[in-house]
């Protein structure tokens, strides 16, 4: 792969953004209990589906953001990533024109006190960059495609 | 295909957004009732934002220490108003949450769950808060760790035990932090204690309570003397508490 | 190999299963999928009625519930009056009792609180809190 500073600079955003998907699934993963809790205080999704969130959720999250890092089911990875991320935000928002106090705990207990304005934010950055990372991927696949030009 | 998603989840929002009715200034509240408060009380500000009235159908708390009030049962387009919830604190500790789950007739969102949180400042953190001999058991000292709590500073604390059949003793093992040994005079009667405890600066009485109990009696073993003052009596905080006996030490 | 976009997402989904499934099994006494209450501390009517003498109904719902209808032979223990209540179950209880509390209904939250303050504060080992609560109770019972 030749180097340029775009390779560069979207290896890097790649990175970061694997580091707090696997940084908020590590978190998560290791109290699956609390956050089955953490997931019921706010009373909105049954128990049982609470249960099944709190499971499965954090390894999701491990699991694509590893898929970043090693370039492996890359666009699977980052699909299933801006999937979560359009989910989560959609829901506080909705929540909060409802006039719901959520926060999507997305670090799990470690964020409860998080304000709205700081998890809006931090969603909003974090799918501004699973965007770039998106295009990137489709740029590279199109100039993968074309073919190189024959110089006379 | 990305227009389309982005279409449909901006169609999504705007749709929730325009439908809103029922406005909530904020649907969770936390309290910091001060010590002596027997009630801590939320208020849940809302407003009609839009342009049908709205009958709430049911206001009801989790709990029995939770009283739910609507100041109106209807409430017309634009106008204001509140829900009042008033936890009784009793004799809580800790962190309290409770809720209140408002229905109304509202087409999109029919039930909000409201929370109420309580931090109830404790001032003293006692551990356990019951010790027991079983009977005939050798009747050996039992620690009671009492520490002060989270924002509070106590230097000393008063251990009065209401029977003179068993003795305390207090011994401060580190900033705030006490050891309460207690030890029956013996084991061989159902004995009961509450040991009052108190800290110098403050006239809230926390208790812990020592007993004899019953051992579990091999077939065709006697039956062991009850003490005269029968065990089922309480020996709680409303029965009252005999002055400390002259062994009996406190700090 | 190379997969498609759904076949990708589908794989990592997939995996991602696995040890989730894995955690659910080694947690499995520590939470339940029915209730927020683990199973290690939950009884059923039935359980707890096969104790027989050796069970001590605790009843922690409020004073007039208490009053209108309870367990034959229960003790009212609730958050309320804890202070003046809890010495008067200390006194029937003895090592060896099984302790279950309960309050109106599966959904309530006294029981679990009362249970779990006895473990704590009391130190009591062997407290249950009967699951469905007075509601199953009177189900099995009436």
């Amino acid at each position: 792969m030749r180097f340029s500073l775009g390779n560069f600079i979207w290896r890097i955003v790649d990175l970061i953004i694997a580091a707090i998907f696997i940084y908020a699934g590590v978190l998560k993963a290791l109290d699956p209990v609390q956050l089955a809790h953490d997931i019921d205080h706010y009373k909105i999704l049954p128990w049982t589906v609470g249960v099944g969130l709190a499971f499965y959720l954090p390894w999701l999250e491990i699991f694509c953001g590893l898929a970043l890092i090693f370039r492996l089911f890359y666009r699977g990875a980052l699909s299933i990533l801006t999937a979560l991320v359009v989910v989560f935000l959609v829901a506080t928002i909705a929540a909060k024109v409802r006039g719901l106090d959520i926060t999507c705990g997305c670090f799990g207990h470690a964020s409860q006190n998080w304000s709205f304005p700081a998890h809006l934010a931090l969603d909003l950055g974090i799918l501004a960059a699973l965007a770039v990372l998106c295009y990137c991927s489709v740029a590279r696949a199109r100039a993968n495609a074309s073919p190189m030009p024959t110089s006379s | 295909m990305k227009t389309h998603i982005l279409t449909l989840t901006l169609t999504f929002i705007f749709c929730l957004t325009a439908r809103a009715e029922l406005k909530w200034e904020q649907t969770a509240v936390e309290l910091h009732p001060v010590r002596g408060d027997k009630q801590a009380i939320g208020h849940f500000k809302y407003q009609n934002a839009g342009k049908t009235p709205i009958h709430f159908k049911s206001v009801h708390a989790s709990c029995g220490c939770t009283a739910a009030q609507s100041q109106k049962d209807q409430v017309g387009p634009g106008e204001k108003g509140e829900i009042t919830a008033t936890f009784t604190i009793g004799d809580r500790t800790g962190t309290q949450v409770k809720t209140v789950t408002v229905e109304t007739d509202e087409a999109l969102n029919q039930k909000t769950v409201l929370t109420l949180k309580a931090i109830i400042p404790q001032e003293l953190e006692i551990s356990p808060t019951f010790v027991f001999w079983k009977q005939g058991e050798k009747p050996d000292p039992k620690s009671i760790t009492v520490h002060a709590g989270k924002d509070f500073s106590v230097k000393h604390i008063k251990v009065t035990s209401s029977s003179p059949d068993f003795q305390t003793k207090v011994e401060e093992t580190g900033e705030g932090q006490f050891k309460v040994d207690v030890h029956p005079n013996e084991t061989n009667r159902l004995l009961a204690s509450t040991l009052t405890i108190q800290s110098e600066n403050s006239p809230k009485t926390f208790y812990a309570t020592a007993r004899i109990t019953t051992a579990p009696t091999a077939p065709g073993a006697p039956a062991i003397q009850k003490a005269p003052g029968a065990p089922g009596a309480p020996a709680g905080p409303t029965a009252p508490a005999r002055p400390p006996a002259p062994g009996s030490q406190t700090r | 190999m190379k997969f498609s976009l759904p076949r990708q997402a589908l794989i990592l989904a997939a995996l991602s299963l696995l040890p989730g499934v894995g955690q659910a099994i080694y947690f499995r006494d520590k939470i339940s999928w029915q209730s927020p209450i683990p199973p290690s501390e939950m009884v059923g009517a039935d359980q707890a009625r096969e104790w027989g003498d050796s069970t001590i109904w605790i009843d922690a719902r409020p004073d007039n519930e208490f009053a209108r209808d309870h367990v034959p032979g229960a003790i009212l223990l609730n958050e309320d009056r804890w202070n003046e209540l809890l010495p008067q179950f200390l006194a029937v209880w003895s090592p060896g009792k099984k302790v279950v509390v309960y309050c109106s209904a599966q959904s309530c939250d006294l029981a679990r609180e009362v249970a779990e303050r006895l473990r704590k504060e009391a130190q009591l080992p062997d407290v249950f809190v009967l699951e469905g609560g007075w509601e199953a109770w009177v189900k099995k019972n009436r």
